[in-house]
């Protein structure tokens, strides 16, 4: 072939090749208008190769694209292609990117050739990426605003809310919280946010995006009091529950699988997922563990009911990652919280401590001034005494008719009013009340005794009751003499270590009601019989000594004695006789004193 | 034959009073300052009925009084102070009789007599 043939021939080819490529390629003359289109290009704008022919390219790039002097597209701009939207014929809009060429045609006028590359793919990428740095970056001031700000329990859980529904945030349309309520082991609702409808939804992201941009600043300042939202699902999160020990339940997976879940719309038959669907009135939503080291605290549940809006792989990683980031910012104000209520009690405890030792030494002062006026009033009664004493002595030796008779009268008499006025101080420092009343005998007897009953029979005791005195009363101390009857039962069963007929009897005589304790025991040996009541006497290796002691005193306080014999068979027969009541000279009996 | 009673108490004009009426009461008395001395007496001297103080300068009667039941666990004694505190105090049980003293001495008196069984004098 001749040259001039073989580059027509290779001019035709490239004609071809480019007229049906798919490979968008333009050729433009003045003013932008399209020349030549490959099939490529044709598609990408929409129209037929006739009716582009003549179309100013500017109509499917806008004015964005740069022209030079005599109205041809710039080569690029800073060494790259023009990236623009392109919007073809059949509408939309397309990201491209456009790379222009210049070059002279056969007359020598200045042409342009240009090749459109859709990049949407990248685009796609490249947002992507762009947006997880935003977040990720965000994700950081997020964390910086958590631990930064002082702010209560209830605010953090509630930026963290904001978070996961703003639109500078994650983007859900509502979110709810939970977390564990350790006393119940149960997962409980405790905060929500979200809109309840899409007129709402749209009102409220219309407010928010006027007044804040920051989410710092919304996530901090935000005030719900004046917002009449959130309502419906605060009042859906409180319903929310689930018992931690259920452990299919997929929010409690969540928790122990440390792993975020998405259920779509159509997944059904996973434990949990039918109740969680009901509580939001939507089919699908994310679960996200709020995880400490400790263990977890809960989770955050949130769905797109309002915009519809499917959950891409990116929210739910995001969710999670929020999760964790919020996770310790909330564990950490409730042990703040935790703190904060101990430094209260133990503050409490200290002013309380401080308190009661005032008072302690308010009452030792009392009790010091107490105990010296009853120093002082006993100090003075020796002296009373030297001078009463010798008075009435005086007194005594003196004849009637003797001046000095009265004058030791007078002595005689003034001692003891100064010692009745001793007397009542002393009394009414330390006041004794003598808590007696009428108490039938047999009543209080029997009821002492029958205590024993069950040990009684364990030690093969065999119990006789004699109660022969029915009705009678005695002016005693009830404790007291329940005190003495015990002491007495105790010793007859210890000394009747292999068992034996134990007897308590009473019987009326004059004057008194005797009371007595009769056992089969070896009985008191005589040389033993002299200190038996005696302090700190005693035959058992455990014994105190002062049973007796002490109950031969309150038998005496009482004005009777108590008395030890042996009975004639074998055995110890303790005594003792509670006088009745004087009847008063009218006949009637003494009435209950008080 | 004549009781004997030991008057211990660290007060000199109450001696003096006590030894003065229970003398004109019909009984021999001895006297004694102190508790000490009030032993050494009833080893020596052997008294029928012991009166004692209890709040005395050195060993106080509580204590005296275990000694002496130590001694003799027959002997009476009577606790005459003017403390009325002492009563709660289950130490001072083993006394035979626990006098609050006042100017009227006529009370220890007949506690005495009564202890020792001899027949009420009518004052």
């Amino acid at each position: 072939m001749e040259p001039d043939e073989v580059q027509l021939e290779e001019a035709l080819w490239l004609r071809d090749a480019v007229a049906a490529g798919s490979v968008p390629l333009l050729v433009l003359e003045e003013e932008c208008r399209i020349r030549l289109a490959s099939a490529g290009a044709c598609r990408m704008l929409g129209l037929p190769p006739g009716e582009l022919r003549g179309q100013p390219l500017t109509r499917f790039l806008g004015h964005d694209l740069p022209l030079t002097a005599d109205g041809l597209p710039e080569r690029c701009v800073n060494g790259r292609p023009h990236e623009l939207t392109l919007r073809p014929a059949h509408g939309g809009a397309v990201p491209v990117e456009v790379v222009c060429d210049h070059f002279l045609d056969a007359g020598g006028r200045r042409r342009s050739l240009i090749a459109i590359h859709d990049i949407t793919h990248i685009k796609m990428i490249d947002e992507d990426r762009v947006w997880r740095l935003g977040r990720l970056s965000l994700l950081n001031q997020i964390n910086e605003a958590l631990y930064g700000e002082r702010m209560t329990l209830e605010q953090i859980l509630e930026a963290v809310l904001h978070c996961v529904t703003a639109d500078q945030g994650l983007r859900f349309n509502r979110a709810f919280l939970l977390l564990i309520d350790e006393k119940s082991q149960r997962l409980r609702g405790e905060i929500a946010i979200g809109p309840s409808n899409s007129d709402e939804a749209a009102r409220i992201w219309h407010d928010l995006s006027d007044q804040q941009n920051d989410l710092i600043a919304l996530m901090t300042r935000y005030d719900r009091s004046l917002k009449q939202t959130d309502v419906a699902v605060n009042e859906i999160v409180k319903t929310m529950e689930v018992p931690v020990a259920t452990a299919d339940h997929i929010l409690i997976r969540s928790m122990n699988e440390r792993q975020a879940f998405r259920v779509v719309a159509t997944e059904v038959d996973f434990p949990g997922v039918e109740d969680i669907r009901r509580w939001l009135g939507h089919t699908a939503f994310a679960v996200a563990p709020l995880m400490t080291r400790r263990g977890p605290l809960g989770v955050i549940v949130a769905d797109n009911a309002i915009s519809g809006r499917e959950i891409g792989d990116l929210d739910l990683e995001f969710l999670q990652l929020l999760a964790n980031e919020s996770a310790n910012a909330i564990e950490n104000s409730r042990l703040y919280q935790e703190l904060q209520q101990r430094l209260a009690d133990l503050r409490r405890a200290a002013q309380r401590q401080k308190e009661d030792q005032k008072q302690l030494l308010r009452m030792e002062r009392l009790s010091i001034m107490g105990e010296t006026a009853a120093v002082v009033a006993h100090e003075l009664r020796n002296p009373l005494v030297a001078i009463g004493g010798f008075a009435r002595t005086l007194h005594r030796s003196l004849a009637e008719g003797d001046p000095h008779k009265q004058y030791a009268a007078i002595i005689t008499e003034e001692v003891a009013r100064l010692e009745r006025i001793i007397h009542d101080l002393l009394d009414f420092i330390r006041p004794k009340k003598i808590l007696r009343k009428l108490v039938v005998v047999d009543e209080l007897v029997a009821e002492t005794v029958r205590v024993y009953e069950g040990k009684m029979g364990e030690q093969k005791i065999s119990l006789v009751l004699d109660l022969q005195a029915p009705g009678v009363r005695a002016r005693i101390n009830p404790g007291e003499i329940q005190q003495v009857v015990q002491n007495l039962v105790v010793n007859a069963m210890q000394a009747m270590a292999d068992g034996g007929r134990l007897t308590v009897l009473t019987r009326l005589q004059t004057g008194g009601v005797r009371v007595e304790v009769c056992d089969e025991g070896p009985g008191v040996p005589e040389a033993a019989k002299p200190k038996l009541f005696t302090p700190f006497y005693t035959t058992k290796p455990t014994g105190s000594g002062l049973g007796l002691a002490i109950s031969s005193q309150i038998v005496k306080g009482h004005g009777g004695a108590l008395a030890c014999r042996n009975a004639a068979g074998g055995g110890a027969v303790f005594t003792f006789t509670l006088p009745l009541p004087k009847p008063r000279p009218d006949g009637a009996e003494e009435a209950d004193s008080r | 034959m004549v009781k004997k009673v030991l008057i211990v108490d660290d007060e000199p004009h109450l001696r003096l009073l006590y030894e003065t009426e229970l003398r004109r009461a019909g009984f021999e008395t001895m006297a004694a300052a102190n508790a000490e001395q009030g032993l050494e007496y009833v080893d020596s001297m052997r008294p029928d009925l012991v009166v004692l103080d209890i709040r005395m300068p050195g060993m106080d009667g509580v204590e005296c009084l275990q000694r002496i039941l130590d001694r003799d666990n027959t002997i009476p004694v009577v606790l005459n102070t003017a403390y009325s505190s002492y009563r709660d105090n289950f130490m001072t049980w083993a006394a035979d009789a626990y006098v609050t003293k006042s100017s009227d001495v006529g009370e220890l008196v007949q506690t005495v007599r009564e202890l020792l069984h001899a027949e009420p004098v009518s004052q």
